[in-house]
Parts: structure tokens; sequence; C-alpha cells
């Protein structure tokens, strides 16, 4: 049990929650205030990653350029999906949204050449010279860390993404209150009214659609620097419905709910890896990694069943009249 | 007097029902015009045509002298001519006062890029926008509901939020569908004393569709009756109600 008291294996934890916080926090923009239901979010948070790596790795650009670049690709890939697709009801995009995901995760396993493919980041530089492109980020680690006197590099990096997320939340908090956060409510409550006094409907979707995907691109560059590696395998379509669990978990429509929701789920995920007593024991550790997600399916039950609106939301944003 | 509105020869069809055929009509600035009929006669149609919600598939729609058939219905509220819609819509998880400040035109807090860079003018134009929204809200009496969410307020109080927001708009015409629709007498009331003051006071033309003869009778300067897709005849209150075709297109009867 003493992993559980460990900093290191909580600080990863903190880490992760952070990450999908960012992600999830795109899904609130999208469908918390401007009712889209994209279920392709972790295909932009792919994008976002690899352009990244890409830059770094193969270009030889700075962090510092490609990270910027990198959301701004995820931003643009949201524009170019909302482009042909914001016209369909939401059912439908929903479904675009998924295959634009899964597109993505294919195209990153056969585009050797581009990508590195199905072995990964490793390979961007061509079979053999392993490849990295987080030489920056972890100077960047290290430089914070002399200064704050701290030895340990997943608590300097639960430092740098907590505070960049909070600085995020912060800002996506105050935006939800601003005239442009007040046509995203409104055309999530009613499309037709809203087109009706004035409103660009379908470009405010599309900025949507585009700031939350630039949210999921920051979780990818994240995501990239907290694993130093990663293949097209990590962003499997679920990745995007751990990003709605967490939403759900938290609350709809409110931004501060997110970090809530992440937080609670990153505790039921992990937490549930120490069920090694009965009658979880009688399970081979494969499987035990199965009902950890059947709990965190439970609670969303028993939490759908007694408090819709989740931890934080309010509730008249979720029941109908 | 060069019309306000002017519609000529619009046709629309659904799968080969022909729901408006070859109607014209002509709305004078600060005039009110009824448009009447039974039900399926292709008021509700016309309606859509103009306002942009649907696409004619034929004729030519002038708001002063601006073509605005083809345009979208946001582009449409901007060049001055503004909708309510049969039921009221308003936004119920939003604050009554929200429901109308959504409504102002020209607003910087609604870009991203002046967000950030024009803090000053979206704060001033929020304030200026606020003020005027509970101006309006006073004018319909819901000024005391303003911080509450707009689904709290009855039938009949929605309605007068539809009219209080869409003004917000500064339309010079309003199209109103149905606005007597499951509203009681001291509503009605209400609403027509609106229409008629904001016809003098903001010299805003009227077109509306209604069942309630008594309110048309009331209110309007012209009515045009449709039956059948079709215009059937124009003309003021007086001369369409002594009409036998009018008659015999609400009774059924076929002289």
């Amino acid at each position: 049990m003493s992993i559980l008291t460990s900093a290191e294996f909580w600080a990863f934890v903190g880490v992760m929650a952070g990450i999908y916080t960012l992600f999830t926090l795109g899904l609130q923009v999208q469908f918390g205030l401007a009712g889209l239901l994209n279920f392709g979010q972790v295909g932009f948070m792919a994008i976002g990653a690899y352009t990244m790596a890409i830059l770094v790795a193969k270009e030889g650009w700075s962090m510092w350029l490609a990270t910027p670049l990198a959301i701004g690709a995820a931003a643009l890939a949201g524009v170019l999906v909302g482009l042909p697709t914001l016209r369909l009801r939401g059912d439908y995009f929903a479904i675009v949204t998924i295959a634009f995901s899964e597109i993505v995760r294919w195209v990153a396993t056969n585009e050797d050449g581009l990508t590195g493919g199905a072995q990964g980041t490793i390979n961007l530089g061509g079979p053999g010279a392993a490849t990295q492109y987080n030489g920056q980020w972890e100077r960047l680690q290290g430089w914070v860390g002399t200064r704050l006197h701290i030895g340990d590099r997943d608590v300097v990096m639960l430092l740098i993404v907590w505070s960049i997320t909070l600085v995020l939340l912060w800002l996506t908090a105050r935006l939800a209150r601003t005239p442009w956060g007040r046509v995203l409510r409104a055309i999530r409550e009613d499309e037709d009214a809203t087109s009706s006094l004035g409103k660009d409907v379908f470009g405010y979707r599309i900025q949507a659609l585009a700031v939350g995907a630039a949210l999921a691109g920051l979780a990818g560059c994240f995501y990239a620097w907290q694993f130093s590696f990663f293949s097209p395998d990590a962003f499997q379509p679920l990745i995007t419905f751990f990003g709605w669990m967490i939403l759900i978990l938290g609350g709809v429509g409110r931004v501060w709910a997110v970090p809530v929701g992440a937080v609670v789920f990153g505790f039921l995920f992990s937490a549930t890896r120490f069920f090694d007593f009965a009658p979880f024991s009688y399970l081979d550790s494969a499987d035990r990694a199965y009902v950890r997600l059947m709990v965190i399916g439970l609670a969303i039950i028993a939490l759908v069943l007694f408090r819709p609106q989740g931890l934080l939301g309010r509730r008249e944003e979720m029941v109908l009249e | 007097m060069s019309a306000l509105l002017d519609a000529r020869g619009v046709s629309k069809a659904f799968a080969g029902v022909r729901a408006v055929v070859d109607a014209s009509l002509a709305v004078e600035p600060a005039s009110i015009t009824a448009l009447i009929g039974p039900n399926g006669a292709g008021k509700s149609t016309l309606f859509n045509c103009i306002s942009g919600f649907l696409r004619p598939d034929d004729g030519r729609i002038e708001l002063a002298g601006q073509r605005i058939d083809r345009r979208p219905p946001h582009v449409i509220v901007r060049a001055g001519l503004g909708r309510t819609f049969q039921t009221a819509r308003a936004l119920t998880r939003m604050t009554v006062l929200d429901n109308v400040r959504l409504a102002a035109p020209a607003h910087p807090g609604e870009s991203l890029v002046s967000l950030v860079g024009r803090r000053g003018a979206v704060r001033r134009r929020e304030r200026e926008v606020t003020a005027q929204a509970h101006d309006l809200l006073r004018l319909v009496r819901l000024d005391g509901h303003a911080d509450t969410l707009a689904g709290t307020l009855s039938g009949g109080q929605r309605k007068l939020l539809d009219l209080a927001r869409i003004l917000m708009a500064s339309p010079r015409l309003i199209l109103l569908d149905e606005p007597m629709a499951g509203v009681n007498p001291a509503v009605r009331e209400e609403l027509l004393d609106h229409v008629l003051e904001l016809r003098a006071s903001r010299e805003i033309a009227f077109l509306i569709v209604e069942h309630d003869l008594g309110f048309v009778m009331q209110a309007s300067d012209r009515v045009v009756v449709m039956n059948e897709g079709a215009i059937l005849m124009e003309g003021t209150p007086d001369e369409v109600r002594g009409d036998s075709r009018v008659i015999d297109a609400y009774l059924g009867a076929h002289a």
C-alpha cells in the first residue's frame, strides 16, 4: 500500500487530472455553453500533440513557437471540421466528430513518414533514431524546480500544469459571462430564436468548436510532455468519453465544475487500482483494470439518478421544464 | 410613398404541395397590416419566407429597397425586420434581462477579438444595452422579473418578453405571428396598446398574422387575406369585412 502514500503517485494523478481538466474544459465550452455534441475531442488533442512533436523533433523548431502553432492547428482543425458539419442536426454532428477523431488516429497510425506511425513519436526521425521532442520542456521543468527548490519532477509538472489550467479556467469562466458567452448559451437553448435576434448561429458554433479544440490541443501538448513519448494508441475514442464522464460528474454549464469532476474522476480511476482485497483479489490485475471502469460507471449512474446536475452543476440546467 | 416591405410573386412548395403561390404584398412604413386566412392558407409559410427561415422558390422580397430573399434570418433582422414566433420563444434558462440584452445589435462584446482588444468599448456598450433593456422591460411591465429565469414567466408574460426582446434589435418592421394565441384578455389589451403605441411613437410598422378578427379590425390599417396559398384580396378592414369571398374562404362554402 506504500504507493498510496507516495507523493510521486499522487502528483502523477494530479497532473493527469489537470490535463483532463483542460481537455474537458473544451467540451464545457462546446457543450455546456453552445450545446455542441462533440464526441471527437480526442482528435483535436492528437492534432495538438502531434503538431508540437513533429515541429520540434522533425523541423527543429523551438518548443515556444511550436506550442502556440500546435494549439492553433487544433483550433483550425475545429474550424475545418465545423464548416461542413455544423449545419447538421446535433446527433449527426456527434457521429461525424467520432469519425473525425478516428480518421486522425488512423492517419497517425499509417503515415509513418509524418508521425512515426504505429510505433509512435520515437520513430519520428526514422527507424533507429529514437527521436525525442521534449528537451526544452525538460530544461524548463528543471529550471522551475531549481527556482522553487523542488526536487521531484512530477511535483514540478503538477505545479506547471495546474498553474496554466487555473489561469485558463479563470479566463473561460470570465468568457462565459461576456456577451459572447450569452450568445452561446442562447444558441444552446433555441437556435431559431437566437438567429431571429440577429445572431449568426453558425459562426458562433464554429467559434465555440475552435476554442474547445484549442484547449484540447494544449491538453495534447501537456500529455506529450508528461509521457515523453506517445503513439496513436493514446488517442482512442474512449479518451473523449472520459472527458464526457468528467463533464457529467462535475456538472454541465459551469466552468469550475470541470476541475472538480476531473479530480474526482482521477481519484476514482486511480484509487480503484488498489482493489487488491476480496472479492477483487480473485481477479487478476488486467481484469481489475476493468473493474475501475465499472466503478466509475456505477458512480455516474448513481449521480444521474440522485444528482442529475452533477456535483456542482445547476439543477435547472439539466432538468426539462 | 414607396413600401417598406415589398414582396412580389413569392412561391414556396414542399414536396409538391404548393404552400404559397405567387403571393405579393406590401407594407407601408409605420402601418399595421394584418395577414389573415383559414388554417393552412400559407400565412406562416409566407412569414417564414419573408423572415428568412425559409427560402422562397420564386419571387423577390425587398425591405426598404434592399433585397432580402435568400438572406439568412440574422442578416434580415439586422436590416431592420424583426419577428416573433407563434409560441413565445423565451430562452427559459436565461434571465429575463439576458433575453433582452441578447438582442442588442452591434455589440462588440459578442466578438472574441473585441473582448480582448476593445475592453472599454465592450463595457460601455454593455452598460448602454443594460439600461436600454431595463427601459424596454419597464415598457412591458416585466422589470420586476429582470433577474429571474425566463422559464418562470407565464405564457402571456413570455409574449410580452418576446416583444420587448425584438424591440431591442430596433427593427423598422415587426412580424408578429399570432400574438393573441393563448393570451388572456388583460394581456390582449396590453399587446394591442403596445402595437398602437409603438407605431405612433417609434414609427414601427407591423405585419401581423392573427386569427382574432376583433384584434385585426381594431388595430390594422390594411388587411391581406390568404386562401390556399394565394392572396385572395387586400383592403381596409371594412372592405374585407364585407367581402363575400372572405366569408366563403372562412366558412369553406363554395359559391
